[in-house]
């Protein structure tokens, strides 16, 4: 082997090692601790109402999960105890931190007011509900919508959600295909006139306990909700993450909402259906 | 967007190392026997190098298919795809691609040209290229119908097979390679190679989606290692692998997009979470 093959091998095994430790690097954040429901569904500040929706949720067996404050990411933790009778409240969280992959390895977590992040700082962006009321320009939002609306891999099983804060886009949901997650960001980053993509949609295992309740889930409402599926898609979402179907879309009564709710409850196996479908009248459905 | 340089680094070094296992088991896994229920054109039996017996398939002389796929009645000419590709998507509105969600890639099927000399014909290179292709083809398909590992009413199952495979010349002493694990006798050439594939539901095994691709893209291409994936003098048959994987990618995605009945009807149906009111 030449020297100079031998010298490559060595900095690139370097430049490994350098980038591996910088990666266990400890961060520290102000976080708000949310449920996994309400924090890829409600993407706005944090409210009475959203925390209202996070103990909610949580408690009916949402997973916890970190916010970090200033920028909206979720982060999902590798010990949830330390933060699961935190939820709704505000944390400085401490450990390592996988962008990437949306986890983080906690170390520390210790309760904080909100009066104790100073003025200015990033974290407070979710605090204030005035950020939140600068929504993005009308044009953009629909352009987005109507884009994410003709991504060609998502089926029932996906539900991909957005929210603007200015010319700032966070994409959120569930998703089962990588693919969809990497589409959307590419589909947004496009779109002119969009500024920073943050996104947090979740990429779902497809064990086999979720996929059996996926299939169940959809053949219970095709038996009785027929008219909200089509050939390539439907006006209901159904999402299954570890044993737990949330439930999105629209129905035009609040009749199928409750059907679809306890045809969902009778699948052996479901821990919790999260019904989440909007009623809406037919006119406006189109 | 909020990717940080140092996560990006050490991402690019993972894939790096990723991308170089993944060569290195494609080029170097031993040889499995592939399930098949099909009718092989010709029936001559062999043993590979682990003593396993490999049925030989030989495409059929004069015909235009394989038969391999379940189905080509219904094969038609797909512009999308290429002017040398034929394909099939079922419409039913019960049973499209549409409805699912997960694929198993079984292991690849090699049928050899009609006149090809199968005695001559290294099987430890049959494999190693049916090894490669299968990868490729898991690669390509991956991020859309994530890998299953058992059938389901939401999986589907890829049945493919590379279709007229040749035996070449000998290899020249002094390019065979010199560890005898790694070394053929003779090369592989797939220089008139086509691929025939199919999307069966994994339950019932209906078709569902099928192709036949006869773009040459293995013009002068050939297999003349075990280990050709890493030896630059065949990126050749690598990249005609990697191209018609990248094909079937493509039929899939051309086959998933919406009519426009349905695009419509997408379209009035999306509202994301919390929608702001108008």
């Amino acid at each position: 082997m030449s020297k100079v093959t031998l010298g490559v091998i060595v900095a690139a095994f370097v430049s490994s090692a350098i980038s591996f430790a910088a990666e266990k690097e400890v961060s520290t954040f102000a976080a708000y601790v949310d449920s996994d429901v309400c924090a890829r569904l409600m993407l706005g500040p944090i409210t009475p109402q959203r925390i209202e929706c996070s103990q909610k949720t949580y408690k009916d067996g949402s997973e916890p999960v970190l916010i970090r404050l200033s920028n909206n990411m979720i982060l999902e933790v590798n010990k949830e105890k330390m933060i699961n009778k935190l939820v709704g409240k505000l944390v400085n969280a401490s450990g390592e931190l996988r962008v990437n992959n949306g986890e983080m390895k906690l170390q520390a977590v210790t309760p904080i007011e909100a009066s104790s992040i100073p003025a200015g700082d990033p974290a407070r962006r979710l605090l204030d509900v005035r950020t939140y009321r600068t929504a993005g320009a009308p044009e953009i939002y629909e352009k987005i919508r109507h884009q994410l609306a003709m991504m060609p891999y998502i089926s029932e099983f996906d539900f991909i959600s957005f929210a603007m804060v200015g010319n700032d886009v966070i994409l959120s949901g569930w998703t089962v295909r990588q693919t969809n997650r990497s589409d959307a960001q590419n589909i947004v980053k496009n779109i002119a006139g969009v500024g920073t993509i943050i996104n947090n949609i979740d990429v779902l295992p497809l064990g086999s306990i979720d996929m059996r309740i996926r299939a169940m889930a959809r053949a219970a409402l095709q038996m009785s909700l027929a008219r909200y599926f089509w050939g390539s898609g439907s006006d209901i979402k159904i999402v299954v993450k570890n044993g737990d179907i949330v439930l999105l879309g629209a129905v035009t009564n609040s009749g199928d909402k409750d059907l679809a709710g306890i045809r969902l409850n009778s699948i052996p196996g479901v821990f919790h259906v999260f019904n989440l479908l909007q009623v809406v009248s037919s006119s406006k459905k189109g | 967007m909020f990717t940080p340089g140092k996560q990006n680094r050490s991402v690019q070094l993972f894939q790096i190392a990723a991308v170089l296992g993944f060569v290195w088991s494609a080029s170097c896994t031993r040889p499995t026997q592939t399930a098949s229920s099909e009718v092989a054109s010709s029936r001559t039996t062999t043993n590979d190098t682990d003593g396993q017996q490999i049925v030989i398939k030989k495409m059929p002389a004069g015909k235009e298919f394989s038969g391999f796929l379940k189905d080509y009645s219904k094969l038609k000419p797909n512009p999308n795809v290429g002017e040398n590709a034929l394909t099939f998507v079922r419409a039913d509105e019960q049973k499209n691609l549409h409805k699912y969600i997960a694929m198993i890639v079984d292991p690849v099927q090699v049928y050899l040209a009609s006149d090809a000399d199968e005695s001559k014909l290294p099987d430890k290179a049959r494999g190693v290229a049916a090894r490669y292709f299968h990868n490729a083809l898991v690669g390509a398909v991956s991020s859309a119908f994530p890998a299953a590992d058992q059938p389901g009413p939401l999986v589907l199952r890829l049945r493919s097979a590379i279709i007229g495979v040749d035996v070449d010349g000998e290899i020249p002493a002094a390019d065979k390679s010199a560890d005898s694990e790694n070394a053929l006798d003779r090369a592989v050439n797939i220089g008139k190679v086509g691929v025939e594939m199919e999307l069966v539901d994994s339950e019932t095994g209906e078709q569902i989606a099928a192709m036949v691709d006869r773009e040459n893209l293995g013009d002068g291409a050939q297999i003349g290692a075990v280990n050709f994936s890493r030896q630059e003098k065949y990126a050749a048959a690598r990249e005609a692998f990697d191209g018609w994987a990248r094909r079937v990618r493509e039929f899939l995605d051309s086959a998933q997009e919406l009519s426009s009945d349905d695009a419509k009807r997408a379209d009035q149906s999306y509202h994301p979470y919390g929608e702001p009111e108008k």
